[in-house]
Order: C-alpha cells, then structure tokens, then sequence
C-alpha cells in the first residue's frame, strides 16, 4: 500500500476520476450516441428499403417490357396466320369457282351442241321429205304422160333410198 | 523522486537548476469538505465539461435531416467512421452497437485528456504556495492521462466492462470455463495452467492499460518541460508535433486494446 502512495494512487481521487468518467459516459450515451446511431439505423433501413424497392421497380419494368414483347409477337404471329388461313381459303375457293364455271360452260355448249345437231338432222329430215314431196310432185308432172300412176312413187322413193 | 527537482546538465557541466518541479503525482489545488482536488482532477472535469459542450452543441440528430449538409456531415463521417471500425474487428454489427458507447467515450475522453496537457499553460500557470514547510509551484492544469488515479480508474473500468459483457453473452458458466478447467478434461493440465494464467492476465491487463497510457504522456510532459527549459523557441515544436502524435497513438491503443479484450471475452472458447 505504501508502493501505491508513492505512485499517487489515491482511493478518493481514483473513485473521482472513475465517476468522472462514468457520468460522461452515461451523459455521451443517454444524449448522443444513442439518438445519433437510431438516427443513422433508422436512416440507412430507410435507404435499404428504397434500394430494394427500385430494384423491384426495375424487376417490374423488364416483365412488363418482356410481358409486351412477348404480346407483340403472339399478336403477329396470330396477324400472319389468319392472312395465310384467309389467303389459302380463298385460293381453294377460287379454284373451285373456275372448276364449277369450267364444267358448266361445257355443259352448256354440250346442250347447244346436241340441240344445233338435233335441229340439223330435223331440217334434214324436214327437207329430205319435202324435196321427196317435190321430186315427185315434179316427177309426176313430168312422166304423168307417160307412165302409169301406179309406180311412179315407188320408182322415185328407190332412187333416192339408193342415192 | 515523488517531490524531487530536476537538474539538467547543459554542455559546461556545470549543473544548473532549473526551476521546474515534476513530480509523479498529481498536486492538490483545492480542497472542498475534507476532499482534496488536484491539478490533474480539474482538468478532467473541465475537459469533461467541454467535450459534453461539443458534442451536445453539434449531436443533434433531432434537428438532423435525412439528406446530410454541413456540419452534420462531419458528425456522421465521425460517427460511421467509429462505427464501421468496430464492425470491422467485431465482424458484428449488433456487437459493434453494443460496446460503440463505451470505446468511443474512452477514445474521446483519453485524446482530449492527453491533448489537454499541451495546452499552453498547463504545468506553467501556477501558484507558488508553501507545502510542508516547503515552496513549492503547483500548476493549475495538469493532463488528466499524467495522473495515475484517472488512468487506473479508466482501466478498472474498462477490464470490469470486458468482464461483464463476457458473462453477459456466455453467461457466468460459459465465461467462468475460460479460467477455470478441470485438470481431469480435454487439454487435462495445461488447460488448467492456462485457464489461471488467463486470470492473472485479466488482473495485468489492468496494470498494462494504466502504465501505458500514463507513461507515454508523463514521459511526453517531462520531455516538453526540458526542451522548453533549455531551448525556449522553435526547438520544442517538432517535440510538440510528436506529443500530439502520441496522445492520439495512446487513445487509439486505449480503446483498440479495450474493444479487442471485448470481443475476445464475448467470443466462445472454441472460436478463439
């Protein structure tokens, strides 16, 4: 104990200047420190909340962007399927037109065909037998005088059988 | 040696007295109801004063906006700077908060204590004034970190901090199995040789702390003193330099070394 006097220690001072320090120390943190780092927590959750908050922002952006895109694509790919659908519908139907109208032109100039023969062979017929009718009306007129009227018609009707 | 002068020698060898006392303990100045105060106590208080002053005039987080401007500023550079050295050796945030209160009070009480006594006027404003018998000058300011009493009550307080918050994350168990291990366990002898050197340690820490501190800046007023008292002018600057130096060196050992201990006691034995 002697040793410690020598050196200056005194239990009176030492407990002084310890309660010195200890009323600084709670004065510093009751009053400055304390408020000071809630202030600076509070205040770097804040720009940690915010940070994130624009990383979502951004996240949100590039769905949207991609969401879009992906829209876009679907929409035109949709576009030109409907107008190769529309195109190949149409091509079908047209060929289908040309072939209808195709077949019923032949039809109809078939018909007009057979008519235009039937109508000939008609007037043949029709003329066959009136120049027969004036043949004969001629030929009687002719050989009236000189043969008999029993076998002229026969006669005339051979010889244009015969041709 | 306590009380003695000192005589310096300059190159005729002829001593010369030069009329400076430094003595080793603290000279009382004044006494209120039978309770001595002494040059270096006052200077303490005063410096507590003051720093409170500082920091309350410029600690005003309520005042503080988000987006910092001047001063605030600086007070926040400060107060992160701290803090993210401690998260540093910590490798613990929640930790670094938790002992924030305590090493940054002993880093500014310290730096302002060692850097009080360079004050012009401190150890040469004084009263003369008879004291057994004997005339004797006592200077009105001596740094608080030139007296044992404040440097061996900061240690105390500092070595029973670390051994409080050791116990108050391991509990008095788990911090008590750092000293205390059974000769009959894991290192058998050894860890129980250890565990007690770790003890005494505990008890050199405080003394390591105090002696430290108090000698570097005792030894720096005794070194200005000297050079003060044979050269007058300019000689004692670089001197004056290197003692700003080292009482910012010692309060950075101080607090480093007391947050050090901290996170040694309040880590499991396994982890150290």
């Amino acid at each position: 104990m002697e040793i410690l006097k020598q050196i200056g220690i005194d239990g009176k001072l030492l407990l002084a200047q310890g309660v010195n320090f200890l009323v600084l120390l709670f004065l510093l943190h009751r009053f400055a420190y304390k408020p000071m780092l809630e202030f600076l927590e509070k205040r770097s959750a804040k720009i940690e909340e915010g940070l994130k908050n624009a990383e979502e922002a951004t996240k949100r952006l590039d769905d949207a962007t991609r969401n879009e895109e992906k829209i876009l694509s679907d929409a035109r790919e949709e576009a030109r399927k409907i107008v190769n659908e529309t195109r190949e519908s149409s091509e079908k139907r047209g060929r289908e037109l040309v072939a209808e109208f195709e077949k019923k032109a032949g039809q109809i100039v078939e018909e007009a065909r057979e008519r235009a023969t039937e109508e000939r062979e008609k007037l043949f017929r029709e003329a066959k037998e009136e120049i027969a009718d004036l043949v004969i009306a001629t030929t009687e007129k002719v050989i009236r005088e000189r043969l008999d009227s029993g076998n002229d018609r026969q006669v005339v009707s051979r010889f244009l059988a015969d041709k | 040696m306590a009380n003695g002068s000192l005589f310096l020698f300059v190159q005729t060898g002829e001593p010369v007295f030069a009329d400076m006392e430094i003595s080793i303990i603290a000279e009382p100045l004044f006494s209120i109801a039978g309770f001595t105060v002494t040059n270096s106590l006052f200077l303490a208080v005063v410096v507590s004063i003051l720093g409170l002053s500082a920091v309350f005039l410029s600690v005003r987080p309520k005042r503080f906006t988000s987006v910092p401007k001047g001063a605030q500023n600086v007070i926040e550079a400060i107060f992160e700077g701290l803090l993210s050295f401690m998260e540093n050796i910590t490798q613990d945030h929640k930790q670094a908060i938790q002992f924030f209160p305590l090493v940054a009070t002993i880093f500014l009480f310290v730096l302002f204590s060692n850097w009080s006594g360079l004050l012009p006027g401190a150890g040469t404003i004084g009263i003369h004034e008879m004291h057994d018998g004997k005339a004797m000058f006592i200077p009105i300011m001596r740094s608080p970190s030139a007296d044992l009493n404040m440097t061996v009550a900061l240690s105390l307080i500092s070595v029973f901090s670390v051994q409080f918050f050791g116990i108050l994350a391991l509990g008095l168990r788990g911090y008590a199995s750092k000293f205390f291990v059974a000769p009959w366990k894991a290192p058998y002898v050894v860890g129980t040789a250890v565990g007690l050197l770790e003890l005494v340690g505990e008890g050199a820490k405080v003394l390591s702390f105090s002696f430290r501190l108090f000698g570097n800046v005792f030894a720096g007023e005794v070194l200005l003193t000297v050079m003060l008292s044979l050269v007058p002018y300019l000689v004692p600057l670089p001197f004056l330099i290197m003692e700003l130096f080292v009482g910012l060196v010692q309060a950075g050992i101080f607090s480093l070394l007391t947050i050090v201990f901290l996170k040694m006691a309040t880590a499991t034995h396994e982890a150290h």
